[in-house]
C-alpha cells in the first residue's frame, strides 16, 4: 500500500510539473521558428527511443555527489539528490517529457491557422490568442498529455531503479515493490500488488476517458449530430 | 524604391516575391490608392488578391513597399516600420470566415473589444448585431448557423471594433445571389454612416456589380486595369 501511494504521489507530481513545462515547450515547438529547433525536438523525443537504464545511468551520474546537479543540490539544499523522492521526480519528468509534449504539440498544430490570424487582426496578442483560442481548442490534447504522463510515470521501472534505488517509503514505487517480491519468490504478494496496480490504472483511465468524452460532447464547438 | 503616393484613406505599394510551384516565383507588385467607400479587387484565382490583403493586414511582410492608412504608416520597408497585425486596427473577413467555433456569436463579436468595459462591449455588440439583423443568434455557436448567418457574424465581428479599413476576401463564397445582395446591402448601409475604405476581393462579376464600387483588375500579381466608381462610394443603395 505504501508503495502504491508513493507511486501515485510521484505520478501526480510529475503530471503537474509536466503540464507546467510541457505547455510552453509545446507552444514554442509548434509556433516559433528557429533554425536549431530540430535539435530541441530530438532531445525531447530521446526518452522514447533510449533504454530507461541508459537515461537512468546518466541521470544517476549527474545527480551523484560528484555530478553537476548533485553538487548544485548539495550546496543549495544541504543534501544530495540521488536516491531521494525529489531525484525521482526530476528523473521521471525527463523520462515522461515526450508523453506530455507530443500530444500537446499535435493539438496546437491542429488549430486552424486562420483562427490565429483572425485573433491577431482583432487585436489579440500571442498570450490572449493562446488562452482564448489555442488552449480551449486543444482540451483533448491537454487531457491526453495528463493521462499519458500519469500512466507512464506510474508504470516506470528502469529509471526509478537506477536513480532511486529501493528505499521503502522514499523511492520504492509499486513497480520496484513487485520486482522485489518476485526476486524473493513471494509470487502471491507480487500478484496482489500487480492486480491492485492493474485495477487502479484501469479505473483511472476509464474515468478520464469517460470524462473526456462527456467534456468533448458539451465542449465541442460543433453541433451534435 | 517606394513609389510616390498621393494622399488617400488607404495607400499601399506592395512588392512581394515568394516561391511558387516548380521553381517558379510568384511576384506581387501592386500600388493602390483608395478613398473611403468600396473598391472591388477582381481577378482569377492565383492573381495575388488574398496575398495583397494579407500584406495590408500585416499577416505577410512584403520585401518592399509602403502601406498607410489616413497617413499613418503601417508598413514602410525603407523606414523599417512594420506595425504588428494586432495594432493595425484593420477589419478582415477571411474567405473561410474563421469564426471561433468554441465561442458564441456574442463572444465572437466582442472578441476584439477586450479593452472596453463589459457594458460597452455589450452595447457595441447589440448595435452591430442589430445592423446585420442577427440579434436572435447571440447565444448560438457558429456551427449551428447557416452560411448566410455565419457571413453576417463575420462581418459584425470585423466591424464592431470600428476599424479604419475593411478587407473582405471572397466572403460570399457558397451563398445564393439574393442572400449575397442582401448582405452587401447591409454592409454598404453600415459604411454610409462610417465611411471607411472597403477592399472587396472577388472573382464573381455578380458580387463585383452588387458592391457598386470602383473595380480594380488584378492578374498575375499586377493591376491590369480599373473602372471609375459606379455609384458614389459611400452612398448606400436604396433598400
Amino acid at each position: 500500500m505504501e508503495a502504491l501511494l508513493l507511486s501515485i504521489r510521484l505520478a501526480l507530481t510529475v503530471s503537474a510539473i509536466l503540464l507546467v513545462i510541457g505547455v510552453p515547450l509545446a507552444y514554442w515547438l509548434t509556433f516559433l521558428q528557429w533554425p536549431g529547433k530540430f535539435l530541441v525536438e530530438a532531445v525531447v523525443a530521446l526518452p522514447l527511443v533510449l533504454p530507461p537504464t541508459v537515461l537512468g545511468f546518466y541521470l544517476l551520474i549527474a545527480m551523484g555527489s560528484h555530478g553537476p546537479l548533485g553538487r548544485f543540490w548539495q550546496r543549495a539544499f544541504g543534501h544530495g539528490l540521488a536516491f531521494t523522492f525529489t531525484g525521482l521526480v526530476i528523473a521521471s519528468v525527463l523520462y515522461s517529457l515526450p508523453f506530455a509534449v507530443q500530444p500537446l504539440a499535435a493539438s496546437f498544430e491542429s488549430v486552424d491557422r486562420k483562427l490565429l490570424d483572425a485573433s491577431s487582426v482583432l487585436g489579440a496578442g500571442r498570450l490572449r490568442t493562446f488562452l482564448r483560442v489555442i488552449l480551449p481548442l486543444s482540451i483533448p490534447g491537454v487531457i491526453s498529455a495528463i493521462v499519458l504522463s500519469f500512466a507512464h510515470t506510474l508504470g516506470e521501472f528502469g529509471v526509478v531503479l537506477m536513480v532511486g534505488g529501493n528505499l521503502a517509503g522514499a523511492t520504492r514505487t509499486v513497480s520496484i515493490e513487485i520486482y522485489d517480491r518476485v526476486q524473493s519468490m513471494d509470487y502471491a504478494q507480487a500478484n496482489h500488488i500487480a492486480l491492485g496496480l492493474l485495477l487502479f490504472s484501469f479505473v483511472v483511465l476509464s474515468i478520464v476517458y469517460g470524462v473526456n468524452r462527456h467534456l468533448g460532447r458539451i465542449w465541442s464547438p460543433w453541433p451534435a449530430k | 524604391m517606394a513609389r510616390e503616393m498621393t494622399q488617400a484613406a488607404l495607400a499601399a505599394y506592395v512588392h512581394l516575391e515568394r516561391a511558387a510551384r516548380r521553381n517558379h516565383k510568384f511576384v506581387l507588385d501592386v500600388a493602390l490608392e483608395l478613398p473611403a467607400g468600396a473598391t472591388v479587387i477582381f481577378g482569377p484565382s492565383g492573381a495575388g488578391k488574398s496575398t495583397l490583403l494579407d500584406c495590408i493586414a500585416g499577416l505577410l511582410k512584403p520585401q518592399r513597399g509602403k502601406i498607410t492608412v489616413d497617413e499613418r504608416a503601417l508598413f514602410d520597408a525603407e523606414a523599417g516600420i512594420d506595425v504588428r497585425p494586432e495594432h493595425r486596427h484593420i477589419g478582415y473577413v477571411f474567405q473561410s470566415l474563421a469564426l471561433f467555433p468554441h465561442l458564441t456569436v456574442h463572444d465572437n463579436v466582442t472578441y476584439g473589444l477586450a479593452n472596453l468595459p463589459l457594458e460597452q462591449q455589450d452595447q457595441r455588440a447589440s448595435e452591430i448585431l442589430s445592423a446585420f439583423r442577427i440579434e436572435s443568434l447571440r447565444s448560438g455557436k457558429p456551427g449551428e448557423l447557416s452560411g448566410g448567418e455565419q457571413q453576417r457574424v463575420a462581418l459584425a465581428r470585423a466591424l464592431v471594433t470600428r476599424p479604419r479599413v475593411l478587407l473582405l476576401d471572397e466572403p460570399m463564397t457558397g451563398l445564393d445571389a439574393e442572400l449575397k445582395a442582401s448582405i452587401i446591402q447591409d454592409l454598404l448601409a453600415w459604411n454610409a454612416r462610417h465611411k471607411i475604405p472597403i477592399l472587396y476581393v472577388t472573382h464573381s462579376s455578380d458580387e463585383a456589380a452588387a458592391v457598386r464600387g470602383r473595380i480594380i483588375f488584378l492578374k498575375n500579381g499586377r493591376v491590369t486595369g480599373q473602372t471609375a466608381s459606379i455609384t458614389p462610394a459611400t452612398q448606400a443603395p436604396g433598400r
